[in-house]
């Protein structure tokens, strides 16, 4: 009711003596107007004001519903009240035993929460739901955990400003929110101090019990980690592989963040080490389960936060969902320490991958490799942490500017990169416009696609007011032909290449459709009839690029897409364009048949009672249609090329049978490119499984 | 086809028993807040479909009754969004024992066909994508998958946007490049909406 009154404009406030009556205030007791407004209402009325919207509606809760109400299944009211009744006590137990054992589950769990929160909860329900990280100065008498903590709050910090600076949240923006959160701690930069001086302590007293056990004389005289002679190895060493691997964890990531890539290297040492220290983890499972008399790995951990199984001590995820998000928090459900561990396993595993980058300065190998690496769905670190590496001050790596990067995209030599063009205004724009698609590539794919859809738009728009700019500048391009003008040239070359990419953009745009599992068996063959049309443009701007910068752009007497499509005859197209026409092939020869399966077999239709196949078809290309891409492309095209495909027709047999054959010449032009062959193969295979079943209904068709 | 009523007695119905009325009453509403409180794990709000009500009366609440039991429904909204006005589906529900039977489809379709009466050029709603059976009854309909949208649930999966356009008229050529707004708000309303299935990210005004 509280929501609805706000909505009137005429808030009852209790008389509220801290708020004095002033010149435009007056306080008035409105309870017995209320009390009347009340009996004009009905049963289940309510009132309803102007800007009382679905928004308002659905944030609105029911008080005291446990379903809404999240505020009634807390136990604490405040951190401190918490504490008060010994929640977190430091330390865990006076028993030193009870002690070591708590605290390696308050790591675990803390494990479980970092991961839950990389895949897209709050800081403050996760990590943050722990008692002894929202206290930093409580934990200051016991070392291990205070180390721990501080290396723990540092790495979270470190990955929230990696994922803020670039952005690649956007639909994750949960991430990010650290509000009223202990998240820089002073002295927490130092954690690798203290986290070194307990390792060593640590790393000491696993020396000493070995030699104890192997009956040799201990030199030193060292007080154990705890109390249990049998136990101490195995505590020892889950301790230490624990605080390693987040020594190891937290170079990793500052290292990742080094400017123009420099820390990769040492970054990549340090991913090795954190394996290790992983598979020790996972290791230590066995015996921590071992003392609570649980089975092993296997059988348990399915939702167990912790590799002893037990509950940890001191978390409270309730208590901050205040500061968790916009709307109102729920429970979250902590993945198991297991999964956390599998999390960071790949985690780890895309890190190496981004640390192992040659730094590309070509631009379509820096395309290809952000593509391949969206193959392994990484989480949104792994994403910020490559986004990072590949745009830094607004240039490739933070080393190339990206005029000099167009320029080496377009073919050009290497003195136009000098050029005073860059000044330009508008090929300024078409630089912000490049390393726009580049963070775009790298945010999850929902989101990409959406985007790229939207950017086509841009690229378009650029290339027109690129021709204008170029025309103000320098005169008519099409009418001087010779190269002998570096002006010239640049213009030309740049212009090809923004079209090619605008192309590339439409067809991944495309492409993605499928990874999100947007297109229905009824309508892939309006989307494989689309993927052609834009191929052949690309596969078109792709040769022009090679030819422009061969100087032999004059073939004349030739229609492009003839060119492109009947190369090889009297002379070798470059490998990238033929793998492109092994794509445009297999999609013209899937079109074809899916067309006449509908046609002759009725199968694979796309209708229904409200709308027609038209209506999908404006829906699907909207975005593509609306950019002119390509010009004059309309749902009639689709119907003229596909109304009269029939199965009888052997045009399509031989598409596939040629891009079978394209796939196998390919192979030794890739050898060396083991993603390039993999998608070859793939090729094969589709072209020959469909050239093989049409070639059975073709006979079936002859016999019958 | 498999149903999703393992543990349900089949209830053996004739279409001919099966009524569908639009909301008239003021006692509809807790019939029809039982329905979805029980078919629906995110909880809503009295405010939620009082809001429904106000606003779209004729269009809100469409219920199939058995025997004088409310055994379905399905709530929907209309209005202007970015220059067009749409129509939106926000929840559908039919018991356990009576699906199959074509009734969900049959709800659908008279709303939809209420929104094309008043002038709707669209159907949008958004479904789980694990959603099999929505997806299938929606995609019979004629929707597209649009979109997806990231971890649109609470419980981290992911949502499609489905769409419907209606035919226009008469062929308009598509305008060029430019004309229309853009969608980039899309992404900040859907941050709010995210966390609560089956809203629309858009709201009226
Ligand atoms: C989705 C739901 C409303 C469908 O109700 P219904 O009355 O069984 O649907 P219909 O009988 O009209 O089904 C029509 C078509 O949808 C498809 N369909 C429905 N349920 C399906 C299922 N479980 N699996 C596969 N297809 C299914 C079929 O194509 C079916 O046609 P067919 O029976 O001729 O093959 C119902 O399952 C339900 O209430 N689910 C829980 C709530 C929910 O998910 N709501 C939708 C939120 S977007």
């Amino acid at each position: 009711m509280a929501d609805v009154c706000e909505g009137e404009g005429e808030r009852q406030v209790p008389i509220c003596p801290s708020i004095p009556s002033g010149e435009q205030t007056v306080w008035a007791d409105a309870s017995s107007l209320l009390h009347l407004a009340c009996n004009d209402l009905r049963d289940g009325e309510l009132i309803h004001g102007e800007n009382f919207n679905l928004f308002a509606a659905m944030s609105a809760l029911e008080i005291m519903d446990p379903k809404m109400d999240s505020g009634m299944v807390r136990t604490y009211y405040s951190v401190d009240e918490a504490i008060e009744y010994g929640a977190a006590p430091v330390p865990l137990s006076f028993d030193k035993t009870v002690d070591v054992q708590g605290t390696i589950d308050i790591m675990d769990h803390l494990l479980a929460c970092e991961a839950t929160w990389h895949k897209g909860c709050s800081l403050a329900q996760t990590v943050f739901s722990c008692l002894y990280l929202l206290r930093p100065d409580r934990t200051s008498s016991h070392a291990l955990l205070h180390s721990y903590c501080r290396v723990m709050r540092a790495s979270c910090n470190a990955v929230v400003c990696t994922v803020s600076d670039t952005r690649t949240n956007e639909e994750e923006d949960l991430f990010t929110m650290t509000h009223g959160l202990p998240l820089k701690v002073d002295g927490d930069d130092k954690c690798l101090t203290m986290l070194h001086a307990v390792e060593e302590t640590i790393a000491r007293q696993l020396r000493a019990c070995k030699a104890i056990l192997s009956k040799k004389r201990v030199t030193e005289d060292i007080e154990p980690l705890q109390n249990n002679p049998d136990l101490e190895e195995g505590f020892c060493k889950s301790l230490l592989c624990r605080l390693r691997f987040r020594k190891h964890f937290y170079h990793v990531v500052t290292n990742m963040k080094r400017p123009q890539g420099r820390g990769l290297e040492l970054a990549k040492k340090h991913i090795a080490c954190c394996f290790e220290e992983l598979d020790s983890m996972i290791k230590s499972a066995e015996f921590l389960r071992s003392i609570n008399a649980l089975g092993t790995l296997e059988d348990g951990m399915k939702s167990e936060t912790t590799a002893s199984g037990s509950q940890p001590v001191g978390f409270d995820s309730t208590l901050n969902s205040r500061l968790s998000a916009p709307t109102p928090p729920r429970a979250i459900e902590t993945i198991s320490w297991k999964k956390a561990a599998e999390y960071f396993q790949k985690l780890l595993h895309e890190l190496e991958i981004i640390c192992s980058y040659n730094l590309d300065p070509v631009f379509e190998g820096v395309l290809r490799f952000v593509v391949e690496f969206q193959k392994f769905q990484p989480e949104l670190v792994a994403r910020a942490h490559l986004q990072h590496l590949l745009v830094q001050d607004g240039k490739l790596y933070g080393r190339d500017s990206v005029f000099a990067v167009i320029c080496k995209a377009s073919l050009l030599p290497e003195v136009a990169k000098n050029h005073d063009i860059q000044k330009n205004e508008t090929v300024v724009q078409l630089g912000q416009l490049l390393i726009t698609l580049l963070r775009v590539l790298c945010t999850n794919i929902s989101w990409q696609r959406r985007k790229l859809g939207k950017i086509l738009q841009d690229w378009r728009i650029i290339h027109v007011q690129l021709e204008l700019a170029f025309r103000e500048e320098f005169g008519d391009i099409a009418a001087t032909s010779s190269n002998e003008n570096i002006c010239m040239k640049i213009c030309r070359h740049i212009l090809i290449w923004v079209e090619e990419q605008t192309y590339w953009i439409a067809s991944r745009f495309l492409m993605l459709g499928f990874e999100l599992d947007l297109y229905s068996t009824g309508e892939y063959c309006m989307v494989y009839w689309y993927i052609y049309i834009i191929l052949i443009k690309l596969a078109e701007k792709t040769h022009m690029r090679a030819m422009t910068s061969n100087e032999i752009s004059k073939r004349k007497g030739k229609k492009k897409r003839d060119l492109v499509k009947d190369g090889g005859k009297d002379y070798q197209l470059p490998p990238a364009i033929l793998f492109l026409q092994c794509h445009l092939y297999l999609a013209e020869g899937l079109t074809m048949m899916l067309a006449a399966l509908r046609n002759e077999k009725q199968i694979y239709l796309s209708t229904g009672p409200f709308n027609s196949e038209h209506e999908r078809f404006v829906q699907h290309f909207e975005l593509l249609l609306k950019a002119c891409l390509p010009d004059h492309v309309s749902y009639y095209s689709f119907e003229e090329t596909t109304a009269h495909a029939r199965l009888s027709n052997v045009s399509m047999y031989n598409c596939f049978k040629e891009a079978q054959r394209i796939a196998k010449e390919l192979r030794s032009s890739f050898s060396n490119d083991s993603d390039k062959m993999a998608e070859l193969r793939r090729i094969e295979q589709v072209a020959e499984h469909n050239s093989v079943a049409l070639a059975e209904h073709l006979r079936a068709y002859y016999y019958i | 086809m498999e149903m999703s009523n393992e543990n349900e007695p089949e209830v053996d119905i004739k279409a001919s028993e099966i009524e569908y009325v639009s909301y008239g009453f003021e006692h509809h509403l807790p019939l029809i807040m039982n329905l979805v409180d029980e078919e629906l794990s995110e909880p809503y709000s009295i405010f939620t479909y009082r809001y429904f009500v106000y606003l779209w009366p004729q269009l809100s609440f469409m219920q199939a009754f058995h025997k004088g039991k409310c055994i379905g429904t399905v709530v929907c909204k209309m209005g202007e969004h970015r220059g067009t006005f749409r129509g939106y589906i926000a929840m559908l529900v039919v018991l356990k024992p009576y699906r199959g039977k074509g009734i969900a489809t049959e709800l659908v379709t008279r709303s939809i066909k209420v929104m094309m009466e008043s002038g709707c050029e669209e159907v949008t709603l958004e479904a789980e994508v694990t959603n099999k059976g929505a997806l299938a009854l929606y995609g019979r309909l004629g929707f597209i998958r649009a979109k997806r949208l990231f971890r649109y649930y609470l419980n981290g999966v992911d949502a499609f946007r489905l769409k419907l356009l209606f035919p226009r008229a008469e062929p308009q050529p598509f305008h060029s490049m430019a004309a229309d707004g853009d969608d980039s708000h899309e992404y900040n309303e859907h941050t709010l909406w995210r966390k609560s299935p089956l809203l629309p990210t858009q709201h009226v005004n």
